[in-house]
């Protein structure tokens, strides 16, 4: 009785399950996205997506400035502010933008309707962009699409006034877009020698934005094998009012799954892969050829894993893409709250969180059932590459990680939609000694307890001691490095 | 002269013995006639500590390589390494008397002696005094003072010395074989001679011997010795750590360094393991690729950041254009290359015995550097000073050598 019951499981599940693989998700390409450059930065950024190669989206150049919007090679066009500014430009005032989108709202309806999805590139800062991209994110709100805003912030060099109608315009794009990926041209200048011509510099900002237009657009509409979808994008930018926190990285070499994650981390808004260590979700898609194996994926996610912290959520998803090649890339998007409200907010009831565990928690600690298998050794973290960038009490604290926001043992683990999880209530101390806990991901090994002497085979010859250390006990231990 | 000369080098290390035979031919060649090794018993951290159980090594290593020589070995040179040689630089000053301007022989000679005076322990022995560059009336880098002009010469010096009874003790034990001992040297001295190119030595280069239970180093700038040491951690002490951090038998860990070891870290798959065999008084064990590659990692990253600080004391360092050779056993490591080119931020190689007739095998293992740079060093020596009966050990000047 009961076994043929399970038979009759079994059969339901296979039938789902060919069922499932017999019908691609092909109609996801079809989802119609429009890209949307706002002034003359984000016409810019247009022109490059556009030149980098797009066909799956139509491309729509926004600008007050005739002249600039003529010299766009985007299919389509809207000119603001007819009678309002003449097509000039708007002189860097916010307002006249504002007023020339006002003017034009009609047209800029008509240019956008349909979509599903609407990207808006804009750099805020001038009048343009500032004034006109929280109008346009509107107008798209209204038309029932779903708005994704890519703006970059003014180099610190253009001064203060425009740094703040930067900050104004992107806290508006903020209320209307679904979700801000917000890039500082500061940190551009980073991924450029000094030496390069101030048109690579300029050019950087353009790149990384198309990389970042092109990499949400893969992310949606490829067909994974482990989908990643708008939920889980927008869980990922979720943060109000945060920094976004964007790495792309592809890499065709021996060693590609590294390669890959190491220059997606390379990205400035990455600063090295730090930033994650705060992150509350962090969404990545791996996207190789029909050859990228599962355990480049599971490295990539191993490695990826140091980065971010026990409560993190890692939304992982991956695509087979035969226009790949040999190449295998990696998309991480995150975000992280501008302040430490939101951090409070993901973290209720947090009760005393300096306490030492009680015994039990060891012993549980101590079982060897984790069904994921953490990498079994940690390196201390290095003290120069410890700044957290932001030095919150929960920073000192480690959580016990719940099961299911553990790495992935393989992408065959759909992860669920992204919702908090709060952590147990049972918080491990660590020693004092060891800074950084929030980068690391793996606090679950108890320290282990070696007799006092472990000088081994040395035990009775003159002791090496150099700089006051006794070399003959295993640097390991000296280091206080756990192994196993 | 005799058409050809025969000279043997031997190393107590303290893993193995090696004992190297060659002969050096009237054209200035040198060809290696056999390699003789032994495993090394009795030697901790490159010293004898159990005297009878070394000598019977040393012997069964000797016999070993008169067997694959076919000759009848008399005499060698020893290799000395261990945590009491220390070394400094010091510099020699004369004044020419006032009848005389221009410099011979003797007044080098002179300057020799006169950098020596320094005090070192009591206890201590001078082992090398090795020129680095002569100065003549302030001018500077004279190669050979010798028939130049000038009233004050001064001589820049390399000076190795230890503790007399340790050296001593390996002089003995080669001595109650019985074998005449014609010369000890420093090891890494006499692994330079091989490892470097004299080109490289121009250049600068700093070359690190990991050997079994030290690891030696010697750095040279301009074609001159500016630095050398011993850092008493070696082979012996990874393969301890892996033991203790694995908890596996010492020589089970021994050979799982040697077959499996490498101190790259993060190029294994998750989760890979490596399966040791059971064997008698040893049940089977899985252990972890990563941990051994980390164990590994951090013993030896631990080596060579303590290296560069102390090489780093001087500012020589930064001269060191052809970068590092790693050599000794331990260099067989993977990935040892690319952590010490990490740490010293500069090229780094392993390298092995070159440019060498013979036996070429026995020159591309660099276990055996040292020993193969003792023939070199022989070779040097005795064209610098031929033959001149029993070499007077202690107290002895040798500046021919660079």
């Amino acid at each position: 009785m009961t076994k043929r019951g399970c038979d009759d499981n079994r059969k339901i599940d296979m039938i789902q399950l060919s069922k499932n693989y017999s019908l691609p998700e092909r109609q996801e390409e079809s989802v119609p996205i429009k890209v949307v450059g706002v002034g003359s930065a984000g016409s810019n950024a247009l022109d490059r997506v556009l030149l980098d190669g797009m066909d799956k989206a139509d491309l729509i150049a926004i600008n007050t400035d005739v002249q600039s919007l003529a010299s766009s090679v985007a299919a389509r066009k809207v000119q603001l502010g007819r009678t309002c500014t003449r097509g000039l430009g708007t002189g860097g005032d916010p307002e006249l933008g504002y007023q020339a989108a006002i003017e034009s709202a009609e047209e800029i309806r008509q240019a956008i309707a349909g979509a599903r999805m609407i990207f808006i590139c804009a750099g805020l800062g001038g009048g343009t962009g500032s004034g006109a991209a929280p109008i346009v994110a509107q107008l798209a709100r209204e038309a029932g699409s779903l708005v994704i805003a890519f703006a970059t912030l003014p180099f610190s060099f253009e001064g203060k006034r425009r740094a703040a109608q930067a900050q104004d315009a992107l806290a508006r794009l903020n209320e209307v877009a679904n979700a801000v990926i917000c890039f500082d041209n500061d940190r551009m200048g980073d991924m450029v020698a000094p030496k390069a011509g101030i048109h690579q510099a300029f050019g950087v900002a353009d790149m990384t934005i198309s990389q970042s237009v092109r990499s949400i657009l893969n992310l949606i509409q490829r067909p994974g094998l482990i989908r990643i979808g708008f939920d889980d994008l927008f869980a990922a930018l979720r943060s109000q009012n945060g920094r976004c926190l964007f790495g792309f990285g592809e890499s065709d070499s021996d060693n590609r799954a590294h390669e890959a994650l190491t220059q997606a981390l390379k990205n400035p808004l990455m600063d090295k892969g730090r930033m994650l260590s705060e992150a509350a979700h962090v969404l990545v898609q791996v996207t190789g050829g029909p050859a990228m194996t599962l355990s480049e994926v599971e490295i990539l996610m191993r490695e990826l894993g140091r980065y971010v912290c026990d409560r993190t959520q890692i939304v992982f998803g991956t695509a087979v893409d035969g226009k790949m090649g040999n190449r295998l890339s990696v998309t991480i998007i995150s975000s992280l709250a501008a302040e430490d409200s939101s951090v409070a907010q993901q973290m209720p009831a947090q009760p005393e969180p300096f306490l030492a565990p009680p015994p039990a928690i060891l012993e549980q600690i101590e079982e060897p059932s984790t069904p994921a298998p953490a990498p079994k050794i940690e390196i201390a973290p290095e003290p120069e590459t410890a700044v957290p960038a932001q030095p919150a009490a929960n920073d000192l604290i480690q959580f016990e990680q719940p099961v299911e926001t553990q790495l992935p043992a393989g992408p065959s683990i759909k992860k669920p939609a992204p919702r908090l999880i709060p952590p147990k209530k049972k918080p491990v101390v660590e020693k004092e000694a060891q800074p950084s806990k929030g980068k690391h991901a793996h606090a679950k090994q108890e320290v282990m307890q070696f007799e006092p002497v472990a000088r081994g085979r040395f035990e009775k010859s003159e002791p090496t001691i150099v700089e006051g250390q006794d070399l003959d006990v295993p640097t390991f231990l000296r280091k206080n490095i756990r192994v196993r | 002269m005799g058409s050809s000369d025969l000279i043997v080098g031997l190393e107590i290390g303290t893993s193995k013995i090696c004992v190297v035979v060659g002969e050096t031919r009237f054209d200035g060649t040198l060809k290696i006639l056999g390699v003789g090794q032994a495993p090394s018993r009795g030697v901790r951290k490159g010293e004898i500590v159990d005297f009878e159980t070394a000598m019977k090594c040393v012997h069964e290593a000797v016999v070993n390589a008169e067997q694959k020589s076919d000759v009848m070995i008399r005499s060698v040179y020893v290799a000395v390494s261990g945590s009491h040689i220390q070394s400094f630089n010091n510099r020699g000053c004369i004044v020419l008397p006032e009848e005389r301007d221009e410099i011979d022989d003797q007044d080098v000679e002179d300057v020799k002696i006169n950098a020596r005076e320094v005090s070192i322990p009591a206890q201590n022995a001078f082992l090398h005094s090795i020129i680095q560059h002569y100065h003549v009336d302030g001018q500077n880098g004279v190669l050979n003072p010798v028939g130049m002009l000038g009233e004050k010469l001064e001589a820049d010096f390399h000076i190795i010395h230890g503790v007399r009874t340790r050296i001593q003790n390996t002089i003995r034990c080669v001595k109650e074989l019985p074998l005449e001992v014609e010369d000890v040297v420093f090891s890494p001295l006499a692994s330079a001679q091989v490892v470097l190119t004299q080109h490289q030595k121009n250049l600068g280069a700093l070359v690190v011997d990991i050997g079994g239970g030290t690891t030696d180093y010697i750095l040279y700038v301009d074609g001159a010795v500016k630095q050398s040491g011993v850092l008493a951690v070696g082979g012996d002490h990874i393969t301890n750590d892996i033991s203790m951090g694995l908890r596996i038998p010492m020589a089970r860990a021994e050979k799982l360094k040697i077959e499996e070891g490498s101190c790259t870290l993060g190029n294994c798959l998750p989760g890979e393991t490596i399966l040791l065999k059971d064997d008698s008084g040893f049940a089977g064990k899985e252990i972890e690729r990563e941990t051994l590659n980390t164990i590994i990692h951090l013993r030896l990253r631990e080596i060579f950041e303590l290296l560069k600080r102390t090489v780093e004391e001087e500012p020589f360092i930064n001269y060191a254009g052809a970068g590092v050779f790693i050599t000794g056993g331990c260099s067989l490591l993977g990935g040892i290359d690319h952590l010490a080119g990490e740490i010293f931020e500069m090229p780094a190689h392993v390298t092995h015995a070159q440019t060498l007739s013979g036996l070429t095998s026995a020159a591309e293992n660099p276990q055996f550097s040292t020993a193969i740079g003792l023939l070199k060093y022989a070779q040097a020596v005795q064209i610098d000073r031929p033959r001149r009966g029993i070499t007077r050990i202690f107290g002895r000047f040798f500046s021919g050598m660079r």
